[in-house]
């Protein structure tokens, strides 16, 4: 039997492996002490973030805080996870963060959120400040980026195929993709009508309800209190519509359910491959941008409604910045915070990343009515947009509609089918969270429904 | 002789699937990182060559890319050392000491590997979170040398059964610990199997997904599958040359680990899964 | 008598290391999770004891069913697939060839990339406009109209066994090499010897003999297949519509969504299924291979 007798180096180089991993590993978990250090979470491509850098060089420059950069992903979900993941674990980075309109409700509930005292909030749109970042009467957020749903629209094609303008209706609009489409597929086969976010993640949920119209949407107001119902014969309407557009006319591409996003969308319609587009007001700079094929081009308008010559509803979006409860330098923090939200940085973000101000007073400025000549039909419609739920739990009640959006989309299942099940799974979390008031007169609770 | 022919000619179709079956994804997905544009299987796509996507990803500060290489590196190379040192001593213990339930032991750690990890997940999280170590180094390491060591004991075990007991004997003889008769006699001829426990640790830590992706939250401590997973271009869309690229990169330490050590890997895991 | 009294406290002292690693990182976390499951642990709402409701609203929601059938599915589908691959592949290396250990690491190339990025590339190939998988499926004329993979609950359920297989196949052929090896070459010249054909051969000796070592793949591959998560997570997400959303995935979401109660319920039920199979595999496989001796 091999047997070696004499000491081998093999135990003082395992020794020696052993320890070099173990004092990287103490090395990197040191923290080297606050100081006047904050860090800053926001999320977004990295081109983007490099305009958040210039914010934050600027920043230093005035003040005697240090501020370290969190990148997070573009998408919205996995920015929600990292958010969430290190406010539930009790960090206390990142300090201040960007968080999306949809989960204030979340992190307010959850005391996440430290309240910003007196700031004056008369600048910015009023109603969604009262309605998103006040929590039992305290302002936990700001609004940093407004946003609401528009109708982008190819003024050239229109005008070609003989329209007066863009449709003020869904009907309209269906007929007009039918038409353009047909005739500009001669020349261009991935040409497609309308081009909208049908994935299944959250900006499936926000074209739902816009597409929904009025009377539709989650919650409705009955009897002086507010109702979850999804069974509103508005919300089949839109479903149905949306199920149509990709699988009866087809206006809209298959991967609209698949892989549809903002991104996806922006560059399909940017490509020249689509009549009309449903996106945020971000698209309109990059559709605009020297080098674009639609240069020129492109119209802006607000999203039609159902029957009438009503606009529509576009569904608020956006982003809000706000505190870490569990921040250890909460000082440094809201200095940061103020200054995002003053005016000069307000309007570099808007100049240069096509962000539209939280600050209604920045609307009428002429410099960025230059650059975003729809900065008017922007203000309209958020003057107009309709928030989603600020319930804590919207995030769960969004993870149930998007699956069975995305699964009638898919055509698995029907629209008036769709809409019951997601009813019956939103009541049975809302029980589960003690907030059965929430739902519509004569439903059964799970005992009696004996399902 | 027909016989052989018939033979020889399914072989070479089963050694020509074997290698198609297994190479051309890899292939692919070269061939897409050395590419400009990701489409050249498209009717009218073409190829052309370029190191771009190579250099955004290794250079590009943006992406994070080589940190989340070193925190891989480091905390598989640390769950692989740790669970070789904490396996060769149960290891030992169960194949030379009075231990008593060594049979119940072993089922009981075996059973252990079963376990699906979301059902560590949110208490490990919590757990982390309350030590303020989300997002470190440790946060990872830990669990992996957890869940590593049932793998590293049962190949151990089966290593150090086959070391002849004379061996110990005479280093009692000379009056030396147990330990250090484990770490100068022992170890040295189990060398193989060591190595091969390493190996498997390493490769284990480093591919692992699930507790990665909830217990680091940015680049300090997150390693390089969720760091794929969630790769995202300059500009938004999804950058397939550059994921190609990064996905190219990160493979290389595995693939030529594989290509140089396929014995001791295939020996590992057949004493660890199949008892011979 | 002292001299066993320091060999015990010795064996305590060496099997030290290990009992902590195990009993505080994966004992105890499974236990906490199970605590967890009995009450109601959202992160908005306070904490409070309420039994088993986490697991009556778990067993009446539909999106939970959906997990389990698409869980069950993947495995009855996957396992089988992967063992005949995996015993092709094992039969054909067992010969001997040329370059056989060059051959074998290529095989084992698939199982030591992480599965999120070879789930990834395959991300790629079953990519819509320009993947490899439709332009297979037009260069091969299997169909004009390129396939929507993804998009398609019967596509993406493909996709995802495919990827799977993929990856996995190399461990169960590696398994299958060994049970292969351990057949005596006797038996086959005697064989040869009868006049006895390849697949006389192959029905009479092979399979008998490497039953035991299929059973332990078969059964090692399920209980693996039960937790799939990576390979969903990166190349569906769980879509279309959750049509390929594991219970591992479903129980994931609720942890992101700050609901731990309620996903700790249905990660509990997961490893109660894998726990009893795993039961079941030490039965049979785990010491059976050791009674024979």
């Amino acid at each position: 039997m091999p047997h070696t007798g004499t000491a081998r180096p093999i135990p003082r180089i395992m020794l020696s492996v052993l320890c070099f991993p173990v004092l990287l590993v103490l090395a990197a978990g040191c923290d080297s002490g606050n100081g006047h250090r904050i860090v800053f979470s926001v999320g977004g491509t990295p081109s983007a973030l490099l305009v958040w850098e210039e914010l934050i060089a600027n920043f230093e420059a005035q003040s005697d805080w240090r501020v370290t950069i969190l990148r997070q992903p573009a998408d919205t979900g996995q920015q929600l996870q990292a958010l969430l993941v290190a406010l539930d674990s009790g960090q206390d980075d990142p300090d201040v963060f960007i968080m999306d309109v949809a989960w204030v409700g979340l992190f307010a509930a959850a005391g996440w959120l430290r309240p910003l005292g007196t700031i004056d909030t008369e600048p910015f749109f009023e109603q969604v400040v009262e309605q998103v970042d006040k929590y039992n009467g305290k302002l936990l957020a700001l609004p940093v980026y407004m946003d609401a749903g528009l109708l982008y629209y190819r003024k050239d094609l229109l005008k070609k195929y003989g329209y007066a303008g863009p449709p003020r209706r869904y009907e309209e609009l269906t007929a007009m993709a039918v038409a353009v489409q047909k005739g500009e597929r001669r020349d261009n086969p991935g040409f497609y009508g309308f081009v909208w976010q049908g994935a299944q993640y959250e900006g499936l949920v926000v074209n739902f309800l816009e597409f929904a119209g009025r009377g539709g949407g989650m919650l409705h107001q009955r009897n002086g209190r507010d109702v979850l119902d999804m069974t509103v014969p508005e919300n089949r309407r839109g479903l149905t519509w949306m199920r149509d557009l990709i699988r009866e006319h087809g206006i809209s591409p298959p991967s609209t359910y698949t892989a549809m996003r903002e991104e996806e969308v922006r560059l399909w319609f940017q490509q020249g491959n689509a009549l009309f587009e449903r996106n945020w007001p971000y698209a309109y700079a990059l559709h605009d941008a020297p080098g674009s094929p639609v240069r020129g081009n492109v119209g802006v308008a607000m999203l039609p409604g159902w029957e009438t010559d009503e606009p529509g509803l576009p569904t608020l979006g956006g982003w809000h910045i706000g505190i870490s409860a569990q921040s250890d330098a909460p000082d440094g923090a809201m200095a940061f915070l103020r200054y995002v939200v003053s005016r000069g940085p307000q309007k570099r973000l808007a100049l240069r990343l096509g962000w539209n101000p939280g600050r209604e007073d920045l609307y009428d400025d002429p410099e960025l009515l230059e650059k975003y000549p729809h900065l008017p039909v922007l203000e309209t419609a958020l003057e107009h947009a309709r928030s989603r739920p600020l319930l804590p739990f919207y995030i769960q009640l969004s993870e149930i509609a998007q699956q069975t959006l995305n699964a009638a989309l898919a055509g698995n299942i029907a629209p008036g089918p769709a809409l019951r099940d997601m009813q019956s799974q939103m009541a049975a979390l809302l029980a589960r969270y003690g907030r059965e008031t929430l739902l519509p007169e004569g439903t059964k609770t799970a005992g009696e429904r004996g399902q | 002789m027909n016989r052989p022919d018939a033979r020889n000619l399914l072989l070479f179709f089963g050694v020509g699937f074997t290698l198609l079956f297994c190479l051309s994804p890899f292939v692919y997905m070269l061939l897409t990182g050395f590419n400009t544009s990701p489409d050249f299987l498209r009717p009218g796509g073409n190829m052309a060559f370029t190191l771009d996507h190579f250099h955004t990803v290794i250079f590009s500060p943006q992406l994070h890319f080589p940190r989340y290489m070193l925190n891989s590196i480091v905390i598989s190379a640390a769950s692989a050392c740790i669970t070789v040192f904490a396996a060769s001593l149960a290891a030992y213990a169960l194949t030379r000491l009075p231990v008593p339930w060594k049979g119940p032991i072993m089922v009981f750690v075996l059973a252990i590997s079963m376990f699906p990890e979301v059902s560590l997940l949110s208490y490990l999280f919590k757990f982390m979170s309350a030590l303020g170590w989300a997002n470190t180094y440790q946060a990872l390491i830990l669990p992996y040398v957890a869940w590593t060591l049932p793998l590293s004991l049962w190949i151990l075990v089966s290593y150090f059964e086959q070391v002849p007991h004379d061996l110990d004997k005479a280093g009692l003889i000379d009056c030396a610990s147990r330990l250090t008769i484990l770490i100068k006699i022992i170890l040295p001829v189990a060398a193989p199997g060591v190595f091969s426990t390493l190996l498997l640790a390493f490769i284990f830590a480093f591919n692992e997904f699930l507790f990665a992706l909830m217990l680091t939250t940015d680049y300090a401590a997150r390693t390089i599958p969720v760091g794929i997973a969630m790769f995202q271009g300059m500009h938004g869309e999804i950058p397939w040359g550059e994921i190609m690229a990064a996905a190219a990169v990160t493979t290389l330490p595995v693939v030529i680990l594989t290509l140089l050590f396929q014995r001791r890997i295939i020996q590992g895991l057949t004493r660890g899964a199949v008892k011979e | 008598m002292r001299a066993e009294t320091i060999e015990k406290l010795s064996s305590l002292g060496f099997l030290g290391p290990l009992a902590f690693f195990i009993a505080l990182f994966i004992v105890l976390p499974v236990t906490g999770t199970f605590v967890d499951s009995l009450f109601r642990d959202v992160v908005f709402l306070d904490r409070a004891f309420i039994g088993l409701e986490n697991y009556r609203a778990l067993f009446s929601h539909p999106g939970f069913w959906n997990a389990m059938r698409f869980t069950l599915l993947f495995v009855i589908v996957s396992v089988p697939l992967e063992i005949l691959l995996g015993l092709a592949i094992a039969l054909t290396l067992n010969e001997t060839i040329p370059l056989r250990g060059m051959i074998r690491a290529v095989v084992l190339i698939p199982w030591a990339i992480p599965a999120a990025v070879s789930a990834r590339v395959f991300e790629l190939i079953y990519n819509y406009s320009y993947g490899a998988a439709n332009y297979l499926v037009r260069v091969l004329g299997i169909s004009r109209e390129p396939v929507n993979w993804l998009g398609t609950d019967l596509g993406a359920f493909a996709a995802v066994v495919a990827t799977d297989a993929w990856k996995t196949t190399p461990f169960v052929a590696i398994i299958l090499m060994a049970g292969l090896a351990s057949i005596p070459e006797i038996l086959y010249a005697q064989a040869r010897v009868d006049r006895a054909g390849f697949i006389r051969r192959f029905r009479s000796i092979t399979i008998p003999l490497l039953w035991p070592v299929l059973i332990v793949a078969a059964l090692f591959r399920t209980i693996h297949a039960l937790r799939i998560f990576d390979v969903i997570y990166v190349l569906t997400g769980g879509g279309p519509g959750g049509a390929t959303e594991s219970v591992s995935l479903f129980a994931y979401r609720y942890f992101t969504t700050g609901d731990y109660g309620f996903g700790a319920a249905a990660s509990v039920v997961l490893f109660i299924m894998a726990l009893s199979l795993s039961v079941f595999y030490v039965r049979l496989g785990g010491f059976g291979k050791r009674r024979r001796e």
